[in-house]
């Protein structure tokens, strides 16, 4: 299946990385997908890339991380301009899901620029059900 | 046990004095200010005995005064008069404990202490379990928290994984991602270890026996060997000896790794003269033990955090925030003492103090 996605990851741990890019790699074919490891490499790169080259980009983002975390990088994104927003969607990957109501997901999955909180682990499943509830919007 | 009187009148403090001396310490004062003096030099008092005829303020409004700024001591009223009025403004307003009429019986006296003794332990022990239960459950939160960070965290890594293992099917591929899933159990254990350690040093009792700090250190040394070649960390013992030392050998070895341990973890890799030493002396019957690095050292603004519970200065590596809590709690324990000095990217030396026992 081909999307009109691209993916960036961002995940200090090296086995949710893999197992992340390997889910969508095996769902969707000739998909680009940037990792990293911290937030803060992530912002940057975002900032510098504010061109229409690229196609919009799924960011799937971990809470708990060194030098930049998820909610730090929240905060940064939310300050760049809306038409840099504009091309990507948030979507943070935590390890208990808002359901399960711990505040520090909670008070994330209320910010303007995040669609949605999906529970680890990601699987192919969740995967293809988020992207079909994202067509409709765009 | 300490007991204060308060009457304006001197024959009555004699003779409450004359017959309860022998069995307490009686403190007296004629005047409300000096019996408020009294309180704030002799904090131990357990029970105060107030007349309720005083020049100034009656005995309830004395009450009423303490009950704020002395709440410990527990409060009698003695007075000649059994005037309705009287005796509810001292229980609502003085928060009396009894009421003891005048003139009174030795009897009524001990009796009224007695009770008030119990009254007094019940209270201040229900004040030391309630600390304690706060600070319990302050930890038990920060369990819920970490329990499901760090387990939970770990394990759907590898559910994931062997989500994904369906459709791999290059073998290189799965090697790769059966050694990061290696590095994630390995994490896990780690952290169920430390909380075995947490566990076993808060409930845990001592196991006392002679200690030979040479043979600890060379059961230690080569598992930190070995990390001193992989890392290029120059690693240095210097262990004196010559007396006998007496305490615990299995919180001593748990300070002794979790600082080793730390001490190799936090290096600074682009130094080219990284080293760790430990140096442990006994002497007069005191076992102080130094461990130094050369590593990326701690700011100023986080040392006075590094022993709490899950607190982490770092997250450039994995780390469970048990480490030097333990070490805390393995110290007190052991009734000794630990000092930090730091200096960012220069290195960090501990210093610790264990008493023999």
């Amino acid at each position: 299946m081909n999307i009109e996605y691209s993916f960036i990851v961002i995940d200090d741990n090296e086995l949710d990385c893999f197992v992340i890019q390997k889910v969508i790699q095996h769902t969707y074919k000739n998909v680009s997908i940037d990792t990293f490891h911290n937030g803060l490499g992530a912002i940057e790169m975002i900032r510098n890339h504010s061109g229409n080259d690229r196609p919009p980009a799924i960011i799937f983002l971990d809470l708990q991380m060194p030098v930049m975390d998820g909610p730090e990088f929240i905060e940064e994104f939310e300050n760049l301009p809306s038409e840099i927003q504009n091309n990507y969607v948030i979507v943070v990957l935590s390890i208990l899901s808002a359901a399960r109501y711990p505040v520090d997901v909670f008070r994330i999955s209320h910010h303007p620029s995040v669609n949605c909180v999906i529970e680890k682990p990601l699987i192919k499943e969740k995967l293809i059900k988020l992207l079909v509830q994202l067509k409709p919007g765009d | 046990m300490k007991i204060l009187y308060v009457d304006d009148e001197p024959d009555n403090l004699v003779g409450f004095k004359a017959s309860l001396r022998l069995d307490y310490q009686i403190l007296t004062a004629v005047t409300i200010p000096q019996a408020i003096s009294c309180l704030d030099n002799h904090p131990e008092i357990k029970v105060v005995f107030c007349d309720q005829r005083m020049p100034v303020k009656t005995g309830v409004e004395f009450f009423e005064e303490i009950r704020v700024s002395h709440p410990l001591p527990v409060r009698i009223l003695l007075t000649a008069y059994t005037d309705v009025e009287a005796i509810i403004d001292a229980i609502n307003r003085g928060n009396i404990f009894r009421y003891v009429k005048k003139p009174w019986t030795e009897a009524d006296i001990i009796s009224a202490i007695d009770e008030a003794n119990k009254f007094y332990m019940a209270n201040s022990m229900l004040s030391i379990k309630n600390d304690e239960l706060q600070k319990a459950y302050n930890e038990l939160d920060k369990f819920a928290y970490s329990i499901s960070h760090d387990i939970r965290g770990p394990l759907s890594g590898i559910l994931g994984a062997i989500n994904v293992a369906r459709e791999i099917e290059d073998v290189e591929e799965m090697k790769e991602m059966l050694f990061l899933m290696g590095k994630s159990l390995n994490k896990l254990d780690t952290y169920i270890l430390s909380m075995h350690d947490y566990y076993s040093l808060q409930r845990g009792e001592l196991k006392i026996k002679e200690l030979d700090f040479n043979k600890i250190i060379d059961d230690l040394k080569p598992m930190y060997t070995v990390l001193s070649k992989t890392n290029k960390v120059a690693f240095n013992v210097s262990v004196e000896q010559e007396e006998i030392f007496r305490s615990d050998d299995v919180p001593v070895k748990l300070i002794l790794n979790n600082l080793l341990s730390n001490a190799f973890k936090y290096q600074d890799k682009k130094n080219k003269n990284k080293s760790v030493d430990v140096i442990v002396k006994v002497q007069n019957s005191l076992a102080t033990i130094y461990v130094k690095d050369t590593g990326i050292g701690i700011l100023g603004t986080h040392i006075g955090e590094i022993f709490n519970l899950f607190y982490r200065a770092n997250f450039q590596e994995v780390g469970s925030g048990f480490g030097l809590y333990n070490v805390k709690s393995a110290i007190l324990k052991l009734n000794g003492q630990i000092e930090v000095t730091s200096v960012l990217h220069q290195g960090t030396t501990f210093r610790v103090t264990i008493p023999s026992v």
